[in-house]
């Protein structure tokens, strides 16, 4: 979980970050795919613009996981929140991204922030049914709501972010930004009090009470940010795939969001969330061609998410009993 | 309660006639403690009289059935834990709370979280404001792992580390955000002689004219020296308070303790 893995000279606390070897991986990598659309063909560069904005959607539900050790089998409302307003500010007022994206993001904010307060009690399995209902009530949402959302066949999204530039390198050089600032603003936030405090809150919510901490705001204030997060990735997956319709979120959808996230270990960074990103992004491909096979993949996947998040948690509840007497 | 103190004299923490049940089993009976500032008070008493749960009545963990509780003159009792921990009551408990997550020093930072004034603006984004806070913010932590001589495991997960010096993190992050009281649950456990004679030199270090601090212990040595005053819990009652000289004198408490209870 954490970037800073100097152990031996505390007092000088951000003295060897930018020597610290996975720091320069990482800044290798974004170098690699900043030159990347120079030299790869247009179909990579539309997957990859694809994963880009499928990353941030999977470090919502990490953060979820992570700070609020919550599982969501429903994010794909919130992202859908975010994609549907980029598309209907498109249609309704003309406006391009960057009025969208804002917009998105304050409408999963104020979205995670109307489904955590009456949830605030809620948690483990109960909250996990409660976050699937979202996802099972949201397409019905949408086909009812025709006017605004354009029902099953959805809206399109054509405004260029930035007026005249190429669409295909616009694109991916915005998710790229987008997911590189998502993942800088949370290795700040592990860092901050209210990190420090959601994470004292998610081991010992009790104790945490003690040092002023309560389990009330942790659980709105984590719920809210992944909710954000979520609808902001929605926003860059509506213009990196130029269209939004019902069934680009569905219950499976929200699935494999929490797939993703548990592919990528619920990591924060940068590397596991591109790892959840491409596994959103090129798994639904593939399922899809398999044809008779799908139900049955599809139940595999399940069952191996079912097995992983177990085996998560039984370990997690080791290594936290460890320092224990 | 006592007619309301000034806000300049000292603040003492008061029990009155705590009953504290859960079910059928009375855990603590009529229990009235007055701690005071200035002086390090003594908690003692087999296992299971009720230590640990007079601790929690007094930070809000568990509410009492009957009795008053007031800090300074201000009535605690229908206050939550972070209510009584912003009028400056900490505490550490006996089995560590420590979050695994975090290092020595951020679990440290944990117990500085009231003071904090940056918003979640800050908590995204590298501004001067937040970045000056959390840096007296690390400075304040390291002064507490300083003061009990734990600066060099500052950076380390508390998985790597022995019991002895998690209780002494734990211990750090209760001192660190300054209190007003500072209630102990066997801080010396689990220490090796090095390590509780250090604890006990920075416990004495600690001591102020506005600063309750109650120390709850086994180790009947450090008590005797530690204390200006010692109550003695048995069943859930105070069966006697006074000077150590006092109390290691009373005929009870000789009973109970040579009685085969002294871990
Ligand atoms: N939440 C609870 N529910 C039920 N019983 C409890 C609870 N908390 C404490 N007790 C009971 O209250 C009694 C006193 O427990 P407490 O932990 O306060 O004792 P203690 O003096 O701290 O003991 P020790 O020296 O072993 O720490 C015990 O019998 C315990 O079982
Ligand atoms: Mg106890």
């Amino acid at each position: 979980m954490s970037d800073l893995t100097q152990t031996e000279t505390p007092p000088q606390p951000f003295a060897n970050r930018a020597l610290d070897p996975k720091t320069l991986a990482t800044v290798a990598l974004v170098g690699l795919l900043l030159v990347l659309p120079f030299g790869a063909g247009g179909y990579l560069i539309y997957s990859l613009s694809l994963c880009f904005a499928n990353a941030i959607g999977v470090l919502s539900v990490s953060v979820l996981v992570r700070y609020g050790g919550e599982v969501s089998i429903g994010h794909s409302f919130f992202v859908a929140l975010g994609a549907y307003a980029v598309a209907i500010l498109e249609k309704q007022a003309g406006v391009g991204f960057f009025v969208g994206l804002p917009v998105a993001a304050l409408a999963g904010l104020v979205g995670g922030l109307v489904f955590a307060y009456p949830s605030r009690r809620l948690s483990g399995i109960y909250l996990a049914v409660s976050t699937m209902a979202l996802a099972l009530a949201l397409p019905e949402i949408l086909v009812h709501s025709e006017r605004f959302t354009g029902g099953f066949e959805g809206l399109y999204v054509a405004l260029d972010p930035l007026a005249g530039l190429p669409k295909a390198p616009q694109r991916y050089y915005l998710a790229l930004a987008l997911l590189v600032l998502v993942c800088l603003a949370l290795a700040r936030l592990r860092k901050s009090p209210q990190g420090l405090a959601l994470l004292m809150a998610r081991a010992h919510p009790r104790a945490a009470e003690a040092f002023g901490i309560t389990r009330g705001w942790a659980r709105i204030s984590v719920f809210a940010l992944s909710a954000t997060l979520a609808s902001m990735s929605g926003a860059m997956v509506a213009v990196a795939s130029s269209a939004v319709s019902p069934n680009s979120f569905t219950l499976w959808s929200a699935i494999f969001l929490l797939v993703g996230s548990v592919v990528s270990l619920n990591g924060l960074t940068l590397v596991p969330a591109l790892v959840g990103g491409a596994f959103l992004t090129l798994v639904p491909n593939y399922l899809a061609g398999a044809g008779d096979w799908v139900p049955v993949l599809y139940g595999a996947v399940l069952l191996g998410v079912t097995l992983a998040v177990n085996s998560a948690s039984d370990l997690r509840r080791i290594l936290t009993r460890g320092g224990r007497p | 309660m006592t007619a309301i103190e000034n806000r300049s004299v000292p603040q003492r923490l008061r029990a009155e006639n705590l009953r504290l049940s859960f079910g059928a089993v009375q855990v603590l009976k009529d229990v009235s403690v007055d701690l005071e500032p200035g002086r390090i008070t003594g908690l003692i008493g087999p296992n299971g009289a009720g230590k640990t749960s007079l601790f929690n009545c007094l930070t809000g963990l568990y509410r009492a059935q009957l009795g008053r509780i007031a800090f300074g003159g201000v009535p605690l009792e229908t206050l939550p834990p972070h209510r009584r921990a912003a009028l400056g009551i900490s505490r550490s408990f006996q089995h560590m709370a420590l979050c695994p997550d975090l290092t020595v020093l951020e679990n440290v930072m944990v117990g500085l979280t009231l003071e904090r004034r940056s918003g979640w603006a800050n908590a995204f984004l590298p501004l001067p404001s937040g970045t000056r806070e959390d840096a007296m913010a690390r400075r304040k932590a390291l002064a507490a792992l300083e003061s009990l001589g734990i600066t060099a495991v500052a950076e380390i997960l508390p998985a790597e580390l022995p019991p002895g010096t998690l209780r002494l993190v734990e211990i750090a992050r209760a001192m660190a955000g300054n209190p007003k009281a500072l209630l102990l649950d066997e801080p010396a456990a689990g220490l090796n002689a090095v390590e509780t004679r250090d604890l006990m030199r920075a416990l004495q270090r600690l001591i102020r004219p506005d600063l309750v601090v109650v120390v709850v212990e086994h180790d009947m040595d450090l008590i005797m020296q530690l204390c200006d005053r010692i109550y003695v819990l048995s069943f859930g009652q105070i069966i006697a308070h006074g000077t150590p000289a006092e109390v290691r004198a009373d005929p009870e408490v000789v009973r109970i303790y040579l009685g085969g209870d002294d871990d």
